[in-house]
């Protein structure tokens, strides 16, 4: 700012007035959000709410810990109802059972008159009434008389620890009782035996077991589905991997087509082998032998000494091979587990025979997904692999020209899959359009380098150039190309429709030649095609592609949209599907574990030494195995450490999943909250602060070992 | 024979690593490339095996272009290159015959690696090469129990198990004491004399290099500064190498 513009002193006035402004602001904004939380001292003063508090916090606090046994017994001494004359001594004494008697003033009384009694020898710690028994056999208590001589209706009262007490009580008044001697009885209920624990602590207990196994379940679950997350949002290792775009897309374009194959071919294999380890016998030599065939196989295949190109035959053959042999084994197991399972029925095998069974039918029923998913990554990288030779060297019409092909078909295959999740809901029909907006997006850049014939930021920044502005222009070309593609999507998908009017797409059907195609999803594919034939053409297949980059950033965005759902709303879905109960619990849990483990395991690998790296990678080590002998070993014990931290959170979120129905003490505490029955509350909130902390505090150390 | 041609390394950052780099390498030479830190040295080797992408230029080592060579050729390539590395980057937590194992990598099915398993010739060999850097008693010992110039010793046997005919040795010595430092580069002097094996070793003294190397490469700021004998080194060149300030350090 120079001279000719506003003074210093009315500046300053002018920067006072905006802190004023501000501060009033914020004031006002404080105190809309008092009145939206409704903070208000009526409440806290009134004084039902205040008894309320007291006796659910002195309840909570009393918690319905142990029980014990209790004996009865009862005392009889007369007792004259309207003295005779001269009788009424100032007191009596009147021995009972054993060493056991009590003292009357005054020795006998009329109705309404105030007696007090003095006990000795009574059972200790016991609670005590004193009653009348009339002819009739009916009973008339006495009540007792407080301190200030006013009379209350409680007849009970507490014996003390040595046996004495001493009472005021009100001689009760009843029609033909006056002027005679009837039986007083004195009943005393006291403790007897050991203490133990109470239901409701052994109810606790179960269901505190329950809820430490709920979060054990989650989180073992987690954790091998978390650890190959880990691998792919790690941004060390994924940085390196780039790949000519020509190779990535073959890959892609391959995916759905050994899919296709792996689920047609495979799973029929693998349902076949589940029959085999059903009848045992196969099961059991079906495996051995297909291990032992490809062990021999490969041995003998490593004694070959091959040119490139046999070595890639070999490479293909042994990935093949190696599909087949786990497919069939996993086939096997889960067939010997259900069969396993039918067989363990004892008592204490059944657990086992539970968890086999179990393990088995999971087998059974995902074999032939399991396939689908081997055959697609194995033609998938085949393609990769394979296409790397053919497509070296690829010169510029003819490498646009592939890229093109390439690309229209990739694009049209990831646009038809979005589009197909798309139908399922609503917001998912946004993805397909998300999706479109970021390759339009890229192509409006390419094609901006292209016409202009920019060369690209990196090479420019490598030539030490100013970039700042030239990537101003291609954030802003990105953005208005992934607005229009995006408004195009949404107008040709019928968008609004669908948002709006929450309408599913369309479902329109349209014939090509035998096969009849969904209207939506063909549109998406055309679109997809487009817009990738553009891209790839214009990039070309030679351009290099940061496929790790892209599987890092698609994975991190999976992670965090995942972690950010709690676990008690996936709580509710999942009561939903399973029902009400600790598998629920475990599910929720799970899917929030392995998001959550995902996220703190890639940051270890991303904190690890990358000498080791080198070093194995210098050694002619494939990705799988600098993996194994360079990364692992390093990340072993702060995966142990956090897989720890994670069960401990898991415990406190179990404690709580249960209020909405997912099983563990949250159900139980909820139950008892609703029907007001603080004591019994009270055991299982002291249950969970004992775990949580015990928990706390193993993990903690382990941690502090560890890391 | 090796042969780099106009090997250039510009980082994403800009840092212009190597400019221009292009010299040959006879089979069987002991080379030592000299300069100060941040001279290029170990960008250049590390191009070499292309554990760093190399801008520009071409690297070609027995006929086969290694700038071009797919992933999977690459593997192969770099099998028969051994490196050893400064701080030695050895797998701290594993016992030392893993380490020394883990050379044979590259000539190992993946799918053994998965479970650990090796060969029982692998085994037998890398007690051999364990044998022959002296620390044969240390091979179930775990790696970070050893002193420096030990673990050094294992990095050397690691990269024997790759049967190289080429070795990467990025400032070998440099995180070690005098004395340690000669035992070490006499163990590649040995590798360089009895098996024939080509050595490109990066090294910050001077004398070290006079010592061991057959020829003496310096660089300057990523650009060739000398190349030649280690006797034509003289105080003029050393200041040209090393800037006008410098004072030769020996080392014993």
């Amino acid at each position: 700012m120079n001279e000719n513009s506003t003074p210093p002193s009315s500046r300053s006035a002018l920067r006072r007035l905006l802190v004023v402004l501000a501060i009033t602001a914020g004031v006002v904004i404080y105190a809309y959000g008092w009145n939206v939380t409704d903070i208000s001292l009526d409440e806290v003063q009134d004084s039902t709410r205040q008894a309320s508090v007291t006796r659910a916090l002195r309840e909570l606090l009393s918690p319905d810990l142990f029980a014990r046994d209790r004996t009865q017994k009862i005392y009889q001494a007369p007792f004259g109802i309207g003295c005779p004359e001269g009788e009424a001594d100032a007191t009596r004494r009147d021995d009972l059972d054993g060493d056991a008697y009590v003292v009357f003033s005054p020795s006998c009384a009329d109705p309404d008159d105030i007696v007090t009694v003095e006990g000795f020898h009574l059972p200790a710690n016991a609670i005590a009434s004193i009653r009348i028994r009339r002819d009739n056999d009916q009973t008339l208590p006495f009540k007792l008389v407080r301190k200030d001589g006013t009379v209350s209706e409680e007849t009970v009262f507490d014996v003390d620890n040595s046996g004495y007490f001493n009472v005021q009580v009100k001689v009760p008044r009843g029609r033909g009782i006056s002027n005679q001697t009837l039986p007083l009885e004195i009943q005393t209920i006291s403790p007897a035996g050991w203490p133990r624990l109470s239901q409701t602590t052994n109810t606790v207990i179960e269901k505190m077991i329950e809820t430490i196994f709920l979060a054990l379940m989650a989180t073992t679950l987690a954790v091998p589905i978390s650890i190959a997350i880990s691998f792919l949002a790690a941004r060390n290792l994924m940085r390196q991997i780039h790949l000519p775009l020509g190779n990535v897309l073959v890959g892609f374009v391959l995916l759905p087509v050994g899919g296709l194959l792996g689920y047609l071919l495979l799973g029929p294999l693998g349902r076949m082998t589940v029959g085999w380890g059903e009848g045992l016998w196969l099961g059991l030599l079906g495996p051995v032998v297909a291990i032992a065939a490809f062990g021999a196989v490969a041995r003998m295949s490593d004694r070959l000494t091959l040119n490139g190109t046999g070595n890639r035959v070999r490479g293909l053959v042994m990935n093949i091979l190696l599909l087949l042999v786990v497919v069939m084994v996993l086939g096997a197991l889960g067939g010997l587990f259900v069969w396993i399972g039918g067989q363990l029925t004892g008592s204490l095998t059944r657990y086992l025979g539970h968890f086999l069974g179990t393990l088995g039918q999971l087998v059974d029923f995902t074999i032939e997904w399991f396939a689908a998913l081997g055959g697609a990554l194995v033609l998938a990288s085949i393609g990769a692999t394979w296409s790397a030779t053919a497509l070296r060297g690829i010169q510029a019409p003819l490498s646009n020209i592939l890229g093109a092909v390439l690309g229209a078909l990739g694009g049209a295959i990831l646009l038809a899959f979005t589009a197909l999740i798309g139908t399922q809901a609503v917001l998912l029909g946004l993805l397909t359009a998300i999706v479109a907006a970021l390759m339009g997006g890229q192509t409006l850049v390419l094609i901006y380098e292209r016409v202009f014939d920019r060369p690209s930021v990196a090479l420019r920044r490598r030539r030490r150039e100013d970039v700042s502005a030239e990537q101003a222009v291609r954030s802003a070309l990105f953005i208005v190309g992934a607005v229009i593609t995006f408004l195009v999507a949404a107008y040709v998908l019928d968008l609004l429709r669908a948002i709006v009017d929450e309408r599913p797409p369309s479902a329109r059907m349209m014939d090509l030649g035998p096969i009849s195609i969904r209207v939506y999803i063909a549109q998406a594919a055309l679109m997809g095609a487009v817009l990738g034939g553009l891209a790839g053409g214009l990039a070309g297949a030679h351009t290099s592609f940061p496929l790790g980059m892209a599987i890092y950033n698609t994975t991190r965005t999976i992670l965090n949209a995942l972690r950010s759902i709690e676990p008690l709303i996936m709580g509710i879905v999942f009561v939903i599907w399973v029902g009400v109960g600790p598998f629920a619990g475990v599910l929720a849990l799970t899917l929030h574990s392995i998001a959550a483990l995902g996220k703190l395991y890639s940051e270890q690998v991303e904190n690890i030494d990358a000498g080791p790296i080198e070093a194995i990678q210098s050694t002619g080590a494939n990705r799988l195995q600098t993996i194994v002998y360079a990364v692992w070993p390093q990340i072993v014990p702060p995966y142990i450490a956090f897989t720890m931290y994670r069960w401990d959170i898991n415990v406190r979120m179990s404690t709580i999943i249960g209020f909405v129905g997912g099983g563990g003490i949250g159900f139980l505490l909820q139950q008892q909250i609703n029907l007001l029955r603080y004591n019994q509350a009270g055991v299982a909130v002291l249950a969970i602060a004992i775990v949580v902390s015990v928990l706390d505090y193993a993990s903690a150390a382990i941690r502090e070992r560890l890391v | 024979m090796l042969k780099i041609e106009h090997l250039t390394k510009i980082y994403d950052n800009g840092v212009h690593a190597l400019k221009d780099v292009s010299f040959e390498v006879p089979d069987g030479q002991f080379l030592v490339i000299i300069g100060l830190s941040g001279s290029g040295k170990s960008t250049l080797l590390r191009c070499i095996n292309r554990l760093i992408e190399p801008t520009d230029g071409r690297i070609i080592w027995n006929g086969i272009d290694i700038t071009a060579a797919t992933d999977e050729e690459l593997r192969l390539i770099r099998r028969r290159i051994g490196m050893i590395f400064q701080q030695f980057n050895l797998v701290r937590r594993a016992p030392v015959i893993t380490n020394v194992l883990a050379g044979r990598l590259g000539y190992t099915n993946p799918m053994w690696s998965l479970i650990n398993h090796f060969s029982r010739e692998d085994k037998l060999k890398a007690l051999e090469k364990l044998e022959r850097v002296g620390i044969r008693e240390k091979a179930y010992i775990r790696a970070d129990q050893l002193s420096g110039g030990q673990q050094q010793r294992v990095g050397i046997a690691r990269a024997l198990m790759q049967e190289p005919e080429l070795m990467l040795a990025d400032e070998p010595v440099a995180s070690l004491d005098p004395a340690t430092s000669h035992s070490v580069m006499k163990y590649l002097e040995q590798l360089n004399r009895e098996d024939g094996i080509t050595i490109l070793c990066s090294l910050h003294f001077l004398s070290l290099a006079r010592t061991y190397a057959d020829r003496i490469i310096a660089l300057k700021d990523g650009r060739m500064e000398f190349d030649g004998d280690p006797a034509e080194i003289d105080d003029k060149r050393f200041k040209d190498i090393y800037g006008e300030d410098a004072v030769r350090v020996e080392i014993a």
